[in-house]
């Protein structure tokens, strides 16, 4: 299927984790003149002094840097989401209008009670009873009793009686055009009785018979125009009263017939924007029945429709549609409106999809439907956008009803192929085709029968695409994984491949940001410190490394405590068996452990073993003094062996085995050969050390063990 | 109160007395005689090649000649072990106490502290000396 979902949320991801690492090391953005100072500002000054060498001041600077670094990172990320989202899914579930109405529409049981049923046969029965063949002057009178009838269904939402009105004005509309016709014919014929009587006023009648005398001509003609003049005068105001009559009802005539035609226009135009295209034929249906004088033109409703208002400073609302022609005929052009067939399909689209064309825009064959900026003088921009586009892409009233005929049945075809994804269990070509024929045709019946158990899989599918958006958002990448692993198992033809690589990819951004961190720290470039760990928390925050990271980093403040510090000294000292230097500093590390009770059982271990060794140390000395070398060398002999690392004890140990040399070497001589199982020579030997020094120990202990391997049942 | 008669001579039973005396005498002094002849060919034993390498004389039989030091064990099955210390011509010798085993065929010999034996030895495993005839110079 197309790019959808998957390569958005994925394009979403790389373009927001590379911006992330754009975004620390763009500029801070100026401040416009005037405006208070921001974070950014504060850290360029800050960056100023830094580079300037002055060191900067402390904690302080460096949370605002890493402030402004999160904010900038997460604002980067979020608009790169959004960037890509009003092509998306995303966009259609996540946006308040159509989202919320997708989900009640999803939601919403079938509309299969007797009431619908009645409306939906009663729309049927008006549209064959208006159908070219059908439509006598009883069946027009028999669907437009029925109008208001149908209009009694909360599905129709008024719509019917709306036609109905527009039928009966239209109609008045014509019953005052005929009057007013009727009277200018018998204008006509008063104007002609005027014109004659105006002829005939024209014509000079002696005011006196006689004779004019001589001298008196000028006076006489006076008084003759003066008569004229008198006698044209009631003639002409009455000729002019009735042409102008005549001219008025001739204006009339022509504006009432051009309004009718033009309101019953944006009628027919206005139920085609929103999408009652069984309206739209019903409508345009009767249209012909009144106006049949063969003008199905729009051009006038195109002329008004450029007047129409527009309140730039409410904004867009931005509805952006793309057609996909995989899932119906590709409505319109890409910059601007109009209706096409597409070779996959049939469909219709009104709007604009960009290209200069501000303004709201609507997508009757794309499955993909975004809005933003909702609001109602928004609306009012759309609707008025709307219209001036729908007349510029439709010529005639034929081609509306054509364009709604097709897509009528384009919206049927289209269920089938929906109910045929989903018994696939491909829930996500499924929920296009869905959302394709939601929103050409919310109203047609083959949608409104869809039954709730055949939405329900599009529902769980559009709420998983809510979570996945909201952990995108979040940067929850964990639960981004399980929401695209719990997408794969509901939609079996949800390709998570790409999705996941960079999901993995985000990661080890995350990661390479850490190390980063790491890398500064070991420079103690604090800042740097934070920002990259900002970064990374950023990118990934439930990123195991940070918990680490933090650890360590906890590690190496604590290192500055003389107490934390003798007591790493105590770890490492005993992990290397130097019990004497812990000895040694006894004092130190007493103290310290005494706020540590897990070390404080080590600490005992190693006083005892020191101590003990200590003892035998000064035990042997005292021997040593009383000219025994070979009891003194016995005794740190035995101590030895239960501790043999220690190097006071050795040393003494060596230095004393040059003091009784024979009996030293005797002994050994005898424990070389009791290894060796030479028992006879073992007991050779350990019977010379005996003599050698008669009060040794290990000699002693040497021939009985001995002895006993000889004749193990000696008595 | 009578008064003893006083000997004048060899009484009766004094000559065959004295006769077994002599007879006994020159029993043991041939008896004798011949214990020394079975040492006589035997060889010392080096003390310090035993205690260099008591193995590299496994088998070989040597004679010594040492005074018991003390016992170190008894076993009904295996005999007595005793260490003796030997007796060395050369002055200021490291001292050389060796242990020997006394086998269960020599049960008779009594041997305690302090006595001065001659004794043929064989060094056998581990290098235990293992006592063959042990007479008293």
């Amino acid at each position: 299927m197309k790019r959808s979902l998957k390569t958005k949320v994925v394009l979403a991801f790389l373009s927001g984790a590379v911006a992330l690492n754009l975004s620390a090391q763009q500029p801070p953005t100026p401040t416009p003149a005037g405006a208070a100072p921001s974070n950014a500002e504060a850290i360029h000054e800050t960056g100023q002094q830094y580079k300037e060498g002055n060191a900067l001041s402390g904690a302080g600077d460096n949370r605002v840097i890493g402030k402004q670094a999160l904010v900038d990172s997460d604002m980067a990320g979020k608009q790169a989401l959004l960037n890509t989202k009003l092509n998306t899914f995303i966009a259609f579930f996540n946006n308040p209008l159509t989202g919320t109405q997708f989900e009640k529409f999803l939601n919403a049981p079938p509309e299969t009670s007797d009431a619908a049923k009645t409306y939906r046969e009663r729309i049927s029965t008006i549209m064959d009873l208006l159908s070219p063949g059908n439509a006598t002057k009883e069946n027009q009178d028999t669907a437009y009793n029925l109008l208001p009838k149908a209009s009694e269904f909360e599905s129709d939402a008024n719509i019917c009686t709306t036609i109905h009105d527009a039928v009966y004005a239209a109609a008045n509309s014509r019953v005052e055009v005929q009057r007013l016709t009727d009277l200018n014919q018998t204008l006509e014929k008063q104007r002609e009785v005027a014109e004659y009587n105006n002829l005939q006023a024209t014509r000079d009648v002696p005011i006196s018979p006689t004779a004019v005398a001589k001298g008196d001509e000028a006076n006489n003609n006076a008084n003759l125009q003066a008569e004229r003049d008198a006698r044209l005068g009631p003639a002409k105001r009455e000729l002019d009263s009735v042409s102008q009559t005549i001219e008025h009802n001739k204006m009339e005539i022509a504006t009432s017939e051009a309004q009718a035609k033009f309101q019953f226009q944006a009628l027919i135009l206005q139920l085609f924007v929103q999408r009652r295209y069984q309206h739209v034929i019903i409508a345009d249906r009767f249209y012909r029945a009144l106006f049949d004088d063969g003008d199905q033109s729009i051009e006038t409703f195109q002329k008004m429709a450029e007047n129409l208002g527009y309140n730039a400073d409410a904004g867009q609302l931005k509805v952006t549609a793309k057609g996909d022609p995989n899932v119906a005929g590709a409505a319109g052009s890409g910059g601007g409106a109009g209706a096409s067939t597409g070779s996959n399909g049939s469909g219709a689209g009104v709007g604009n999809t960009g290209g200069g064309m501000d303004g709201s825009a609507f997508s009757a064959s794309g499955m993909q439907f975004g809005v933003e900026n909702a609001s109602v003088e928004s609306l009012m921009n759309a609707v008025s956008s709307g219209m001036r586009t729908v007349s510029k892409t439709f010529k005639t009233l034929s081609q509306l009803d054509g364009v709604a005929n097709e897509i009528i049945r384009d919206v049927d075809e289209g269920v089938t192929v929906y109910k045929y994804l989903l018994s696939q269990n491909e829930v996500e070509a499924a929920t296009a085709q869905l959302v394709s024929l939601w929103t050409k045709g919310e109203y047609l019946p083959s949608v409104r029968l869809l039954t709730q158990d055949e939405k329900r899989s599009s529902l769980k599918y559009a709420q998983l695409i809510n979570k996945l958006v909201t952990a995108s958002n979040s940067g929850n990448i964990d639960t981004l994984s399980e929401v695209v692993a719990e997408m794969k198992k509901q939609a079996s033809d949800f390709d998570a491949t790409e999705i996941l690589a960079n999901i993995q990819a985000t990661k080890v951004a995350s990661s390479m940001h850490i190390a980063q961190a790491r890398v500064a720290a070991s420079k103690g470039d604090l800042q740097t410190v934070q920002t990259e760990i900002t970064r990374a928390a950023s990118i990934w925050p439930n990123n195991p490394e940070l918990q680490s990271f933090s650890t360590d980093m906890s590690k190496l403040s604590e290192q500055a405590s003389p107490q934390v510090q003798a007591l790493n000294d105590f770890d490492q000292l005993y992990d290397q068996k130097n019990f004497r230097q812990i000895f040694d500093d006894k004092e130190k590390y007493i103290a310290a452990i005494s706020q540590s009770p897990e070390r404080q059982g080590k600490l005992k271990e190693v006083l005892t073993r020191m101590q003990e060794i200590e003892t035998s140390i000064m035990r042997s000395q005292e021997i040593a003094r009383r000219g025994d070398p070979a009891g003194a060398w016995e005794g740190l002999e035995i101590t030895s062996v239960k501790y043999p690392d220690d190097p006071k004890l050795n040393q003494m140990r060596a230095d004393l085995t040059t003091e009784a040399p024979e009996f030293v070497h005797d002994l050994h001589e005898a424990q070389t050969y009791e290894d060796k199982k030479e028992y006879g020579s073992a007991l050779a030997w350990y019977l010379r050390s005996q003599s050698r020094y008669p009060m040794s120990d290990l000699a002693k202990e040497g021939v009985a063990r001995v002895v006993k391997e000889i004749i193990p049942d000696a008595s | 109160m009578p008064r003893q008669k006083k000997s004048k001579g060899l009484s009766s039973w004094a000559i065959p007395a004295v006769v077994v005396l002599i007879a006994l005498a020159a029993y043991f002094s041939l008896h004798q005689g011949s214990a020394d002849a079975s040492l006589r060919t035997v060889q010392d034993l080096d003390p310090d090649l035993y205690y260099q390498d008591a193995n590299s004389l496994r088998g070989n039989t040597y004679k010594i000649n040492a005074t018991i030091d003390s016992s170190l064990g008894n076993s009904p099955f295996t005999g007595r072990l005793f260490s003796v210390d030997l007796n060395q011509a050369v002055s200021g010798a490291p001292p050389a106490i060796l242990p020997v085993l006394i086998p269960l065929n020599l049960g008779s010999l009594t041997i305690q502290k302090g006595q001065h034996y001659l004794m043929k030895v064989k060094v056998v495993d581990n290098g235990m000396l293992e006592v063959q005839e042990a007479i008293k110079p």
